[in-house]
């Protein structure tokens, strides 16, 4: 008698530890997504993210622009974030404790430059004197000095400005500004008002500069719920594969999620690049843990970059970028 | 930080506007008490860096912001000096409070002296006071454009209601004696106005003076954050982007000690102006 109750306790015991290690979840996981065109919005639209994590509180929190994502970060506001190359390899150099899981966005078109069509701006050089926006420190701030740059045009020779890109959509709208480098759906805003599009982010690609947004996950969330970050990836890959397999419903959600007409949010699907999660492990992209892809290499060049703008202190050893980018969950999750 | 007490604090009775009161000069142990309080915090920040209490990205160590302080004020950030950011802010506050003071002064005593204007006025000003600067500077940027205009009415709207409410008070707490007895010896509204309305109720006015000074300078970093690319304000928000907490910290202490040393000129132009205050 006095066995067999011993025998029930233990396993009672045991039965409630072993469920007490499987209810070791997070109560509350929080993505910051960026305002951009990218296939999070299908994961959030059809609840992926919580398909893979039953139980858990999703919180979707909208995130204007790199900057302010890296402010989340830094004040731990979020679990998962996205972030495009200069503010990667700001957070990256300024050892925030962050790594980079998934490649969720490449930027073609739908981050261009758009210019005031009565203003004859042609190219680069007929910015001079003019008035040109973009977000500091996003990936459109880097584009636009680096074209400047190769082109020969000293930024001190026209007025730029910091403008978040609602802001810049507002000043075009007034007319306070001649230029500006941002993304949808703000873009076609200026579009439509009197402006064309001169240089796209895809251009910049083309010339060896390519930007992309990237997925993050914080550190301190990696290591206490591991098998989350995989939920994650799954959920965000299945949201791409979606994109992939359907772009006219994909369309229809983009256009929802962000009130634009159905035109709009087609032609910014067709503006961005998404890649499958199989692909990402290619040399193109993140690379696998042996061995890291082109997406160091972009970092390493944008804090280089970032360095001579005098917006980072010092220009960080290789090492740190490649432990940056961690593919091992991406790994696991498509099994290899 | 405030040695004496501010005068608003002590509502001044018209009975002692007055008796020549001298002000005692600050007494040496407050003085070093006050040290006391910033050697603290400095020692505290030493200790927690040294010893690695704290992160670097969100507390980095006094040296980091000294040279920070050194590199902005010698080779700049982002293009400008310390001291043409620092000028830059300046220009807006200062030209704000200015534009502040020559409004809110003469509506202050408009409203003081005379009940319906108050009547009028007073909905407006109590509707936008409580407003927070950021709601109302949307608004400003889609009226007014990125350029400096709306970020000088932003400071000037900031600055506005402190010095028309003290105003208003100091004009209706002013003895009605007075008035009388000025009255009574033939004076006429202008004589009102200027010897007896105004000397009166300056004490107070200048405390609402130096209060909005103060409502101006916090809104600063507000103002400067759309489309500036000078001035304290915006070197803090810019330096944030890039997760330069050195810069971002140098720059609040700047901030912090101009600030001080604003509210001692706005002091020393009271004592001058009102020695009877």
């Amino acid at each position: 008698m006095m066995k067999r109750l011993l025998v029930t306790l233990t396993i009672a015991t045991l039965a409630m530890t072993l469920t007490a290690r499987a209810e070791d979840k997070p109560a509350k996981v929080t993505v910051g997504y960026l305002n951009l065109v990218n296939a999070q919005l299908v994961t959030k639209h059809l609840g992926l993210l919580a398909k893979e994590m039953p139980g858990v509180e999703i919180k979707y929190v909208k995130v204007g622009g790199g900057g302010d994502m890296l402010r989340a970060i830094a004040g731990n506001d979020v679990d998962f974030g996205g972030l495009g190359n200069p503010p990667t390899a700001i957070g990256a150099t300024r050892a925030l404790p962050i790594k980079g899981i998934l490649v969720i966005n490449l930027l073609d078109y739908v981050e261009s430059m758009v210019v005031r069509t009565d203003k004859n701006i042609t190219s680069l050089k007929d910015l001079k004197g003019k008035t040109v926006a973009a977000p500091f420190g996003s990936t459109t701030h880097y584009l636009l000095l680096q074209a400047l740059k190769d082109e020969g045009v000293e930024p001190s020779s026209m007025k730029i400005l910091d403008l978040a890109p609602s802001d810049i959509a507002a000043a075009w709208l007034r007319g306070d500004i001649d230029a500006a480098w941002f993304w949808e759906p703000n873009l076609d805003k200026a579009v439509k008002n009197g402006g064309r599009i001169l240089i796209t982010s895809g251009d910049m690609t083309k010339r060896g500069y390519p930007t992309w947004d990237i997925g993050v996950v914080m550190n301190a969330f990696a290591e206490k719920y591991p098998s989350y970050v995989e939920k994650f990836i799954k959920a965000e890959c299945e949201g791409i594969d979606f994109w992939l397999k359907n772009p006219d419903k994909t369309a229809e959600i983009i256009a929802e999620e962000l009130s634009l007409p159905l035109a709009d949010a087609t032609r910014m699907m067709k503006g961005t690049g998404m890649v499958p999660c199989n692909k990402q492990l290619t040399d193109e992209y993140l690379g696998t843990s042996a061995k890291k892809g082109k997406f160091v290499d972009t970092l390493v060049s944008t804090a280089d970059f970032l360095v001579k703008q005098e917006r980072l202190p010092k220009l960080l050893p290789r090492s740190d970028f490649e432990a940056f980018i961690q593919p091992a969950y991406i790994e696991k999750v498509i099994g290899r | 930080m405030s040695v004496e007490a501010s005068p608003m604090a002590v509502p001044i009775s018209p009975g002692r506007v007055n008796n020549v009161r001298l002000r005692l000069p600050a007494i040496p142990r407050s003085f070093l008490l006050s040290s006391l309080t910033v050697a603290m915090l400095l020692a505290a920040w030493i200790v927690v860096t040294q010893m690695g209490w704290a992160n670097e990205l969100f507390l980095p160590k006094p040296q980091a912001v000294w040279a920070a302080f050194v590199k902005t004020m010698t080779k700049g950030y982002q293009g400008a000096t310390l001291l043409q950011h620092l000028g830059a802010s300046l220009y807006r506050i200062l030209v704000a409070f200015a534009l502040a003071c020559l409004i809110g002064i003469p509506l202050g005593v408009l409203m003081g002296v005379s009940r319906s204007s108050r009547a009028l006025l007073n909905p407006l000003i109590e509707f936008y006071r409580p407003l927070p600067p950021l709601g109302l500077y949307t608004l400003l940027v889609m009226w007014l454009g990125i350029g400096e205009s709306s970020k000088l009415s932003l400071l000037f709207l900031a600055g506005l209601p402190g010095i028309v409410i003290s105003t208003i008070q100091a004009v209706t707490s002013v003895d009605p004696v007075y008035v009388r007895a000025a009255q009574s010896l033939g004076a006429g509204r202008r004589e009102l106005l200027f010897h007896v309305y105004l000397p009166a109720a300056g004490p107070l006015i200048l405390a609402g003076m130096r209060i909005s000074l103060g409502f101006t300078y916090t809104v600063l970093v507000a103002a400067e954050i759309v489309a500036a690319s000078a001035g304290i304000g915006w070197m803090i928000w810019d330096a944030a982007k890039f997760l330069l907490s050195d810069v971002v910290i140098m720059g609040l202490i700047v901030l912090g000690l101009t600030g001080v040393v604003l509210d001692l000129i706005m002091r020393g132009i009271a004592k001058a102006l009102m020695p009877w205050a």
